[in-house]
């Protein structure tokens, strides 16, 4: 097979993409709906189909010139390794079963094309950045998702704060490619190439200090992405697109592609032990910042928004205690359970009559149909933690990994770690008794549910409970598979007692337990929620957009305000507007000369003639 | 030449101002349709005048020209008031100020 197929599995998403851009609302609606989801299947079943290619080094693949400058060339290509071949199989396999459930979830919606065109073009991006040779095509990636997301965060955009939504994710984000793109200048101008490899091979060449500047530069650009501290404020709201949108986008791929660029070039950024604990330090920021705001919040999109931002702050630890397969694991099976629990989520209000606040919630293990709770039930504790699900495996490792670190500062890293996986278990469990313990608190009309919304949760449920075979340790009798399969690549070789791994099971099962006791004492039976000023510090997420507000927005604003009022228009505009009243002026006295009367032009006439006899009759006398 | 030359010319230059007054001063279209005859009649003078004073039929010519042009322009304009007499209701000059800026 020629090894330029491998184009097809990012270019089949894009193909379906501009077709139903360009006919989606001309073509029946179920033929714009199967040419959504095949060309994702299509790529899903090429991934499974090239999987070969991805062994020992992997597979280079190039389909042509971009760019080509004196000295630069830059050509359209793909690297299909260990690393992008897993993140492949994950992005494509989950989002194919997110575009089952898309067709279930809007099928009543009039404008699927734009809808469909959008989530196609999105999985695209997506895979440009997983595949990309070299950081351009990573970076066209990057850009595209971000487009994407803002137009689908926006996809009611009739409604005025969903449009903010979109605007305000795609600015922030924005902040964050910004550094990005420098970063990518800054290695170009070091290295002379974008080639991923070439730059990882190089790294060792460049000076310790500029490797510490790119590795804050590149954590940047990924906190961006990722939605970690301090650009963080527009997950939360991005919940305002539609719940398929969430759970995709939101949840499994894009905010965990700054994960993927860390890991891609995790031999540069390795070489940098201060940028390492950077990256710890904002993921478990980040982490413990957001499990906290999650305990408070009211809208289940918003909890599980908040638990993302939590999870990736649990990734970009692991990245930076130098586990790379850790990240990976953790990345892979908390989009199985996110994705999950996001479908299940939408079911759920759907189920309430389209009710998103948790309080008013309730009972809907009784009223609605079981599978739901079990699906989201499933979902729940992997979140949490509990033994033997994905989620415990990959949340253990990170820990561990963090635990057996040489510099004792990660210990830290750890406790916060641990804190976070208790409180994770609180919110989670907090989350599931609101909505479907006890009784219904408001009796809403409760929507019909399309097949297409149920059944693919299944898969995702059976995946996401046995995630944690993907990278069993030994101590479970597993061979750490993805560890093996990412080989060179996997990062730092995680070296602990058996003692000390018993003892962080035993933990992590205690936390999760302890966090499930502490929901059920709190929230077991439900009492209404007190409003305290704790809870509303919580709530607004500690005050993170008002403080942006007053650090960037009213002085970005004041200083337009100032450019504008002050310069343009009282200065430019005054100028120009001055100079043409004066014009105007002096023709309106002028207008007076022009009577319209005969014997005024005849007495100008006989004046200027009498001049001119004056003047000839001075030049004769002369 | 009984008259001198100097006497017819400034006999003509004499009519042309009193002409060009009546144009100026006037505000009835007839009456400074009276003024231009006059100006121009100071002008026929004028040629008639050079025509004896040279004994060259020049001017002669041209001011039988001139007296066939100025019965056409007459012509005209008298048509002209009476259209816009007609128009207006009145031959006053300074009412008809439709150029006005």
């Amino acid at each position: 097979m020629n090894q330029s197929l491998l184009f097809l599995i990012p270019l089949l998403p894009l193909v379906c993409a501009v077709l139903i851009m360009l006919f989606g609302m001309r073509l029946p609606r179920l033929v714009t709906e199967t040419l959504a989801v095949s060309g994702v299947v299509a790529a899903f079943l090429l991934t499974i189909l090239f999987w070969g290619y991805a062994d020992g080094e992997g597979t280079r693949a190039s389909l042509g010139t971009w760019l080509a400058a004196v000295g630069v060339e830059i050509p359209f290509a793909l690297y299909f390794d260990a690393l992008a071949a897993t993140m492949t199989l994950m992005v494509t396999g989950v989002a194919t079963l997110i575009h089952l459930y898309a067709v279930g979830y809007m099928h009543e919606e009039a404008d699927y094309a734009r809808f469909f065109g959008l989530l196609n073009l999105f999985v695209f991006a997506m895979l440009a950045i997983v595949l990309a040779d070299n950081l351009l095509v990573l970076f066209l990636g990057w850009e595209g998702v971000g487009l994407c997301s803002y137009g689908l965060i926006g996809f009611w955009y009739q409604k005025a704060e969903n449009a903010n939504a979109g605007t305000k994710a795609f600015l922030v984000t924005r902040v964050g490619d910004v550094f990005l793109a420098a970063a990518l200048l800054w290695l170009f101008a070091l290295t002379g190439t974008l080639t991923i490899s070439t730059i990882n091979a190089q790294a060792s060449t460049i000076s310790p200090e500029v490797v510490i500047a790119l590795t804050l530069l590149l954590l940047l650009g990924a906190c961006g992405k990722s939605a970690q501290l301090p650009l963080m404020t527009w997950l939360a709201d991005a919940m305002a697109g539609p719940t398929p949108v969430s759970a995709l986008i939101h949840a499994a791929t894009m905010v965990t592609a700054g994960v993927y660029l860390l890991c891609r070039l995790f031999p540069l950024i390795s070489l940098s032990s201060v940028g390492m604990l950077a990256i710890t330090a904002v993921g478990a920021l980040t982490a413990l910042y957001a499990a906290t705001c999650a305990l408070a919040q009211r809208e289940i999109k918003r909890v599980l928004a908040y638990s993302t931002m939590s999870q990736v702050g649990f990734m970009f630890m692991a990245v930076g205690a130098g586990s790379v397969a850790g990240a990976m694991f953790h990345l892979i099976t908390h989009a199985f359970f996110k994705a999950l629990l996001f479908m299940a989520a939408g079911c759920v209000i759907h189920l309430a009559g389209n009710e998103n606040d948790l309080f008013r919630m309730g009972g809907l293990a009784k009223r609605g149909p079981r599978d739901v709770f079990w699906a989201f039930l499933a979902g729940a504790v992997c979140l949490a933690g509990l033994p033997l699900t994905g989620g415990f495996f990959s949340k253990d490792g990170i820990l561990l990994a963090l635990f057996s670190h040489a510099d004792p500062v990660y210990q830290l890293f750890w406790g916060i770690g641990a804190l976070t996986a208790l409180l994770t278990a609180v919110y989670t469990f907090r989350l599931v008794y609101l909505v479907f313990a006890g009784e219904p608190r408001e009796h809403s009309h409760s929507h019909e549910l399309p097949g297409l919304m149920r059944w693919p949760l299944w898969p995702l449920a059976l995946l996401g409970l046995g995630g944690g075979l993907i990278n069993l340790p030994p101590l479970f009798g597993g061979h750490e598979w993805l560890s093996h399969r990412l080989g060179a690549l996997a990062g730092r070789e995680i070296v602990a007692a058996h003692g000390t791994e018993w003892l962080l099971a035993g933990l992590a099962t205690v936390l999760a337990a302890l966090g499930w006791l502490v929901a059920r004492w709190r929230y077991g039976r439900f009492a209404p929620p007190r409003d305290n000023r704790v809870s509303r510090f919580l709530l607004r997420g500690w005050g993170a957009d008002a403080a942006v507000d007053l650090l960037v927005v009213r002085p970005f604003t004041a200083m337009a305000r100032f450019c504008f009022i002050g310069c343009d228009r009282a200065l430019v505009d005054a100028t120009l507007d001055g100079l043409a009243r004066q014009t105007t002026a002096c023709g309106e006295r002028l207008r007076a000369v022009t009577t319209g009367r005969v014997s005024t032009y005849l007495a100008a006439f006989v004046w200027g003639f009498l001049i001119i006899l004056g003047g000839f009759l001075l030049a004769l006398v002369r | 030449m009984i008259v001198p030359f100097a006497h017819i010319l400034l006999f003509a230059a004499a009519l042309f101002v009193m002409g060009l007054g009546c144009v100026l001063a006037r505000r009835n279209l007839i009456m400074i349709l009276i003024g231009v005859e006059i100006m121009l009649n100071a002008a026929a003078v004028a040629l008639v005048g050079g025509s004896a004073y040279w004994r060259q039929v020049d001017g002669q010519v041209f001011v039988v020209f001139l007296m066939a042009m100025t019965s056409a322009e007459v012509a005209i304009s008298l048509a002209m008031v009476v259209y816009l007499r007609r128009r207006k209701g009145t031959l006053v000059a300074d009412d008809f100020d439709g150029m006005r800026g």
